[in-house]
């Protein structure tokens, strides 16, 4: 194995070629087809072989984002990147992610922050799994009685079609998501999205993607691709700014950004042959898997971890690498309709 | 009699200039944990002339420049690969097309 080592000058550290490849494709799938940045799985794994924290975090968002920009080329082509919406909501989130910043610092001033913000963010992601889940098995259980003849009682108005209802000028139509709705809605998401994932220290991909489809409305396709739009210039940004701290790894970044790239066009091209319900349903379960290492963090077993999460986003790349390769056989064998979606 | 004054102003000054010099240091490394390195120096002594001792001397010489670079790196090599991955995915004769959306 030494074969593969190489030494890593900003980081001061030999490191395995494999190791960054593994860890990049990995992020890259999961990346391209929930549309989320992938720090949750990138920041430990790095750090359980040896990367400093504070490096592991900028190598992370350095290669964050390049490897965005792979997957919104390939999802801008699929049609699922809505810019107007992507725009109008980074101005939010970029406020909401200053508020939450100085937020952070009031609350480590008052020395709560450490604690709080480890449970809030357990009890938040458990909260948006949840509910992911349920609307995942209420939509299943309805589609199951529709399927077997049996009369089903007609759905309310959905939260995103009531938000929409509200018509504060200026209005916008954005067209890649078929929405209607006041430019004021997707800013006031972006801020709040950027207000808790700033507090919790997160990408915000876990809380953004969510919430373009039960707030705004988004088709779940154009909700990962908008979603990957800004998590492209918020990588950039956060690849500038440790950047000018000197805490990236440029050359492990790179490495891991050839693999990123592979995998991130894989999972993008896998969203063709998945319906948007299976992408939630996969979406919740990553979020429980997120959730419980955190949880493991707080009783203190950072090892486990950092392994739950390692072990568990191959799990998920596999899955989704079968069903691309399904949806080809299939396609190929006239099962499918062309760009089913 | 002033030149005197002047001199013992001069030892003085001196004196504490030497302790503020030997003081700062042993009172940083007192504090209980471990003082932090305050600059960090990529170590190019194991590299090879190439690529990467290029970007290590980038990183020793500016760190407005080494954020510079990695973004540029970053963006260009995501363009390139996106563009490569993609050409290589269409190769595999999979319609890449508009999709229409199915929940």
């Amino acid at each position: 194995m030494e074969l593969f080592e190489i030494y890593l000058p900003v980081a001061g550290i030999h490191f395995n070629v494999l190791v960054l490849l593994l860890i990049g494709f990995t992020v890259g799938v999961c990346g391209g087809f929930f549309g989320i940045g992938g720090a949750w799985i990138v920041t430990p794994a790095l750090n359980i072989f040896g990367f400093p924290m504070p490096y592991a975090i900028g190598t992370d968002l350095a290669h964050i984002g390049g490897k965005s920009i792979v997957s919104t080329i390939r999802h801008g082509k699929f049609g699922n990147v809505d810019v107007r919406l992507g725009v109008a909501m980074i101005l939010g989130t970029t406020i909401g992610m200053e508020l939450g910043a100085n937020l952070v610092i009031k609350l480590e001033q008052m020395g709560l922050a450490e604690s709080l913000i480890r449970k809030l963010y357990i009890v938040f992601l458990g909260l948006i799994g949840s509910y992911v889940l349920y609307d995942y098995v209420s939509h299943t259980r309805r589609q199951r009685r529709v399927q077997a003849g049996i009369e089903v009682a007609p759905t309310g108005e959905t939260v995103a079609q009531k938000l929409q209802r509200i018509k504060i000028p200026p209005m916008i139509h954005f067209r890649a998501s078929g929405i209607t709705c006041s430019l004021w809605l997707p800013v006031l998401v972006g801020l709040s999205t950027g207000l808790v994932a700033a507090v919790l220290g997160v990408g915000g991909g876990f809380i953004r993607m969510p919430a373009l489809i039960y707030l705004i409305g988004c088709p779940t396709a154009v909700a990962v691709g908008t979603d990957l739009f800004e998590v492209m210039i918020t990588g950039a940004y956060g690849a500038f700014t440790y950047g000018v701290k000197g805490r990236v790894e440029l050359i492990a970044a790179m490495w891991m950004l050839f693999a990123a790239a592979v995998g991130a066009q894989l999972g993008t091209v896998a969203i063709k042959y998945v319906r948007g319900y299976s992408i939630r349903l996969l979406f919740a379960i990553t979020i429980f898997v997120a959730c419980s290492s955190v949880i493991l963090k707080q009783l203190e077993l950072q090892l486990a971890s950092a392994v739950t999460i390692l072990v568990a986003g191959i799990g998920i790349s596999l899955v989704i690498i079968a069903w691309l390769v399904k949806g080809v056989v299939d396609e190929r064998a006239g099962r499918l309709p062309a760009n089913h979606g | 009699m002033r030149r005197g004054q002047l001199t013992t102003w001069a030892r003085a000054g001196g004196a504490a200039l030497c302790s503020w010099t030997l003081a700062v240091p042993a009172l940083a490394a007192g504090g209980g944990k471990g003082a932090s390195k305050l600059v960090n120096v990529a170590d190019t002594r194991q590299l090879e002339p190439g690529l990467s001792r290029w970007m290590a001397g980038v990183y020793n010489e500016s760190y407005w420049l080494f954020g510079l670079l990695v973004v540029a790196v970053m963006v260009g090599m995501g363009v390139v690969l996106g563009m490569a991955t993609d050409k290589a995915v269409s190769m595999l004769g999979i319609n890449l097309g508009k999709i229409s959306h199915h929940e």
